[in-house]
């Protein structure tokens, strides 16, 4: 038993230091700890959602938003085209060494287009890139993993793009 | 309290004096008696009850990684809805923890794939009676699977009325 304070004082005064019995204490936080590892989740499991285009949705209509095409040429090399109707297109070409300098670059060049579109300043650009891009579509390529097409996906929900599809490609 | 003939004994001092009557016998051998210090274990198991405390997810786990599937990690993840889920490891294709398949075969013929997704709708529906089917499926792939197999799995969903699908990958934290 462990207590807490120093020894009583000799005399008559009764000593203020009181004993705290610890062992129901070490009892229940063993409890908790075991409690808690099990119910603990090492691994959080989320969800990239994705709309698979299916032929019985109306055509876009004349907007002022923009449709985005992401397109693996190879698979070191993407192209970017921003379509809006009535509009030219706009490309972007990504190369970079790594898939990380990749969609550093796709990042950049988005948030480039944004601001060249000169629209009133807002607080959050992630809204504003949303409403201006509405969706994006991923074209893969034989070579490409499926793991760099999720973190293209990533990059593009990340910088506001949440309305994603992916083209199917056959090998 | 002890009583010891007139003599009054707490209980310390007699445990004191059993202890030097023991040190007496045993000699010049080491005492074997040691205090343990429980202060540091207190506090450590403190940190670890508020440490896991801290981490602590309230939400259930809705999906379980089938075997032979690395998710990949993406920090823009949203939480899972309740869904059937599919799972397309780098031979094998699975719909709720059951194996449809071998990956190349369903690819040239996705019709054991295709009535299983049939049949899982029907279920959902029946369970649902007043409701539209909502459409939504899990997908967990392989991160080091090729983009275009699983692009063509995905190509085949919207045909069984699937049109959102959700595509399992680990939270790395972030929005």
């Amino acid at each position: 038993m462990a207590s807490v304070g120093a020894q009583p004082t000799k005399g008559r005064r009764k000593s203020l230091d009181a004993e705290l019995n610890l062992v129901p204490f070490i009892d229940l936080l063993s409890m908790c700890i075991c409690f808690l590892l099990m119910t603990a989740v090492w691994m959080e499991i989320g969800g990239v959602n994705v709309k698979q285009l299916v032929g019985t949705e109306a055509p876009a209509q004349v907007s002022n938003t923009y449709e985005l095409d992401v397109k693996y040429v190879t698979p070191q090399a993407l192209e970017v085209n921003l379509k809006r109707t009535g509009a030219k297109n706009q490309v972007f070409k990504i190369n970079g060494a790594t898939n990380e300098a990749r969609m550093q670059q796709l990042r950049d060049d988005l948030k480039g287009f944004l601001a060249s579109l000169k629209l009133p300043a807002a607080q959050d650009l992630r809204a504003q890139m949303g409403q201006v891009i509405t969706t994006g579509r991923v074209t893969t390529k034989a070579g490409v993993t499926y793991g760099e097409v999720i973190t293209v996906m990533d990059t593009l929900r990340d910088v506001g793009i949440v309305s994603l599809g992916l083209v199917p490609v056959r090998e | 309290m002890a009583q010891l003939g007139s003599q009054q004994l707490t209980v310390g001092t007699f445990q004191k004096h059993l202890l030097k009557r023991k040190q007496k016998k045993a000699g010049k051998r080491r005492m074997m008696l040691a205090g343990l210090t429980l202060t540091s274990m207190v506090d450590m198991f403190s940190l670890l009850v508020i440490f896991l405390l801290q981490t602590f997810s309230t939400s259930p786990e809705l999906v379980m990684v089938t075997k032979g599937v690395t998710l990949p990690a993406a920090i823009s993840a949203k939480e899972l809805e309740d869904s059937p889920v599919m799972a397309i490891s780098s031979d094998e294709v699975f719909v709720d923890q059951k194996l449809i398949g071998k990956t190349d075969a369903l690819l040239k013929d996705p019709s054991p794939l295709m009535s299983k997704l049939e049949e899982l709708r029907v279920q959902w529906q029946k369970a649902h009676p007043n409701q539209k089917f909502n459409g939504i499926i899990s997908l967990q792939a392989d991160k080091n699977l090729p983009s275009t197999t699983v692009s063509m799995f995905m190509g085949m969903l919207p045909t069984q009325t699937y049109a959102t699908v959700q595509l399992a990958v680990i939270s790395r934290g972030g929005t």
